[in-house]
């Protein structure tokens, strides 16, 4: 009964989603459609997600999807993550989250634009809505059942899906994907109507600004998951999957800052209509990838083609028309640039290339495979090397942009000033970024100087900035501290990254009982290892006494679990974490006399790169702060 | 209209046609390196006459089709009455010889025994080394050997109606009609 009730729930979404794009034409007629239609929605969709978990928390095993994705003996928690564990229910999650998104835009910032803009803007994320659960119902429904009914405990949830990450991950990361539709049917609407003003640009800014915290927060989720289970000690994969969310992040993290041009200079309308589609186009392109099965990867879920020609055909038709739009009217958009070459202005239009640029590496070597076999040359993969390689040169330039653009001013900026300004941080951090680890006792490596050279441009010149506010107006603005946070986050970020790519250990031994290896100074003693049972695994437990030269000792248990209802074996390990350094270990596989093969890792700096990430998020909330206290006064 | 301002549709509309094309494509098959070459050599005990062993010279002299399989694998499982199928045809003109892969071979005598001995011969992989040298990362999966031990295809997953009655039976017959 509660899977029928979903899926008729799932019809009355979709004919509200309908009334919902096409709530312009009843407004001629003086009739508003849109909150009725978009709450409608809301309200049914969430039934249907709350129908799915039900259906779950049941067990109700002729439901195909649960019985996919669930097993008897799944702990609760999971079974309520496992609602978005597969591809039928995390498309449920999307559209839940779109309508969610639509609903929010039209409570918090409904009055701000002319009816009829914010009409055209509803009845846009109506027709991207319409699709999507179209594609839900027709080709993915999580509520079909099994006939006859077979007694099944159910195949279960994939055992590295088994996992905290599970629960916040995925919608964090659509909270990020599914909220750009927000700035692309702004985008859309503001082409259609050939205007593009402040207030146009100081209405959209939360709605991409809370997407953008939302998938830098899912992408940090995302590889702390991937570095606890997976059990290689490495944080970030470059897998398609992975670039997939990040190409989203960088194209947005680009229309953040064209916005705020179009916001206070107006100028790079273009630009930032360009941005609002590509990012959108990129979160939809990532959707189709995840989805389609187009690319291996350890996120894509057993895929049937339809889903996949379905979506492309979606992804052509709403993205071919946004930019069969974009070129029929981007001209009405076009002025003469009034700023000189060195200004903030020209800091901001070379931020937006290299982001793009990034874009387009990350892009070539994730489709690159697919190019190739699409043209039946070769089948290859394109792994970490590559991106490692590309990637660092594109977005150096960018962290030394960081560090200036703050102090330049809007309009023109004298070089010189500027030089006279910034001469002392950058004498300081070329000699801190050589000096710093000598002094730390860490031996001397090009990539972890140029990293903390490059860390510390960013955090001395932002710090500098903001001591100069603070000089001037005893008050830093909502505006300049989510500047500040964001930018200190990505310096953080920066150093993380760096510092652990160069000062990692990493062994791989045999150990028996009592038997102790030593690892960047860590002495790892094999206390015992037993078989114990989780509740729908079975495991090889091990616990070690990690302790430097005499010190506390600390214990870490890793376990190598072999899951019920799949053969497939997980190394789950064990970690020991401090601000400074992580000591990761992982089971391998038995040895004879009970010797077994483990993986130990030393990970100096690993927190930084997800407190960065985190500190974006942060950055995020103050803006959005800022884009509140805007409001109170306007 | 400048055609400048078009350059974003036609770089969308490449990337939809290469992605279109590449929905037709199977990314999970990973042509074998082995291809064309012959069968990495192993001499391992034979599960079905105890105290012999099982070498790549037995593949000598005829088609031959070598399926990794176990006891643990669901999929080898669905897999097998399949086999049993074109095993036991009147005419078939192949030898089926089986790889028993990390597996225990007690387990999976008795395997053999409950649900019926599809293969010719099968050779116990006990530590996985040999299936290592032949490339396997999964099961099942099954090569097919040509008269003079040479690895001509190799089948990834379950052998179906489907797969057999379009790739691999005319294989077969094609290699039996080589010199």
């Amino acid at each position: 009964m509660v899977p029928e009730l979903g899926n008729f729930a799932l019809i009355i979404a979709l004919a509200f989603a309908l009334i919902q794009a096409f709530s312009p034409v009843a407004s001629r007629v003086r009739v508003t459609l849109n909150y009725p239609a978009v709450l409608g929605q809301f309200v049914f969709l969430s039934f249907a997600m709350l129908c799915l978990i039900a259906s779950f928390l049941q067990n109700d095993m002729s439901v195909v999807y649960v019985q996919e994705h669930s097993h008897r003996l799944l702990p609760f928690m999971y079974r309520v993550g496992a609602a978005w564990g597969g591809h039928e229910g995390s498309l449920l999650l999307w559209c839940l989250i779109l309508c969610g998104w639509t609903l929010a835009l039209l409570i918090f910032s409904g009055k701000e634009l002319a009816v009829m803009t914010i009409s055209r803007i509803i009845s846009l994320l109506g027709f991207i809505s319409t699709g999507f659960i179209s594609f839900l119902f027709f080709t993915s429904d999580p509520f079909r059942r099994i006939f006859p009914l077979t007694p099944a405990a159910g195949e279960d949830l994939t055992p590295v899906l088994q996992d905290p990450g599970l629960i916040f991950h995925p919608p964090m990361l659509y909270l990020g994907y599914v909220g750009f539709a927000i700035a692309f049917a702004f985008a859309i609407c503001a082409l259609i109507e050939g205007k593009l003003d402040k207030n146009w640009a100081q209405t959209l800014r939360p709605w991409v600004i809370m997407p953008w915290s939302f998938l830098s927060m899912g992408i940090v989720l995302g590889s702390w998951w991937a570095y606890r289970e997976l059990g290689w000690g490495g944080w970030w994969f470059w897998d398609p999957v992975e670039n997939a969310s990040l190409l989203p992040w960088l194209s947005a993290t680009a229309l953040l800052h064209a916005l705020i041009v179009s916001e206070k200079r107006n100028a790079f309308k273009g630009w930032t209509l360009l941005l609002a589609i590509v990012t959108f186009t990129l979160s939809l392109l990532g959707t189709f990838l995840v989805r389609s099965g187009v690319l291996v990867s350890v996120h894509t879920f057993a895929s049937d083609p339809t889903r996949g020609v379905f979506l492309l055909a979606y992804l052509a038709l709403v993205i071919g028309g946004a930019f069969v739009c974009y070129g029929v009217r981007i001209k009405h958009f076009y002025h003469p640039p009034a700023f000189e070459l060195f200004s903030r202005e020209t800091l901001l239009l070379i931020n937006s290339v290299i982001l793009l640029t990034a874009v387009a590496t990350i892009s070539l070597g994730t489709l690159y495979p697919i190019v190739l076999d699409a043209l039946d040359l070769e089948k290859i993969s394109v792994g970490a090397p590559y991106f490692n390689l590309v990637f660092l040169p594109v977005i150096l330039p960018l962290l030394l942009l960081m560090g200036i653009a703050p102090h330049v001013n809007w309009h023109n900026q004298s070089f010189k000033a500027l030089w006279k300004k910034l001469r002392g941080v950058f004498l300081l951090c070329v000699s801190g970024g050589i000096a710093l680890p000598l002094l730390a006792g860490f031996e001397f490596k090009w990539l972890a100087s140029l990293g903390l050279a490059f860390a510390l441009w960013i955090m001395l010149a932002t710090g500098q900035y903001a001591y100069q506010l603070w000089q001037q107006r005893k008050s830093v603005s909502w505006q300049n501290a989510a500047m500040i946070v964001a930018h200190l986050g990505i310096a953080v970020l920066a150093l993380g990254i760096t510092l652990n790519k160069a000062y990692s250990e990493e062994r791989q031994v045999k150990i028996s009982p009592h038997e102790t290896v030593i690892l960047a100074g860590y002495q790892f003693t094999l206390e015992k290892i037993a078989e114990t049972r989780g509740p729908n695994f079975k495991s090889e437990t091990a616990t070690f006494r990690v302790q430097k030269n005499q010190g506390t000792p600390h214990y870490l248990t890793a376990q190598q679990r072999i899951y019920d209802s799949h053969e497939q074996s997980l190394s789950k390990p064990g970690i020991i974490a401090n601000v400074w350094r992580d000591l990761y270990l992982a089971l391998g596989a038995p040895l004879d006399n009970g010797a077994w093969s483990v993986r130990i890792y030393y990970k100096p700096f690993v927190r930084w790169i997800w407190s960065g990430g985190f500190m974006l998020l942060i950055g995020g909330f103050l803006s959005l702060m800022n884009s509140l206290s805007l409001r109170r006064k306007a | 209209m400048k055609i400048r301002f078009l350059l974003p549709l036609l770089l969308f509309m490449v990337v939809i046609g290469i992605l279109g094309r590449g929905l037709r494509l199977h990314p999970n098959v990973i042509p074998s390196p082995l291809i064309n070459h012959p069968a990495p050599a192993f001499a391992l005990p034979s599960m079905l006459h105890t105290g012999e062993t099982t070498t790549d010279k037995n593949f000598l002299g005829h088609v031959t089709l070598v399926n990794v399989w176990a006891t643990w694998c669901y999929a080898c499982a669905q897999e097998h009455p399949f086999l049993l199928e074109i095993s036991t045809a009147p005419q078939r003109d192949f030898m089926l010889y089986g790889l028993n892969y990390k597996d225990d071979p007690a387990k999976a005598r008795d395997w053999l025994k409950q649900h019926g001995n599809p293969y010719q011969q099968i050779a116990i992989d006990e530590t996985g080394d040999t299936a290592i040298n032949w490339g396997v990362y999964g099961s099942p999966e099954t090569f097919v050997l040509d008269k003079k031990g040479i690895i001509r295809y190799k089948q990834t997953g379950p052998i179906t109606q489907e797969v057999w009655a379009q790739t691999l039976k005319p294989l077969i017959e094609k290699l039996r009609n080589e010199a």
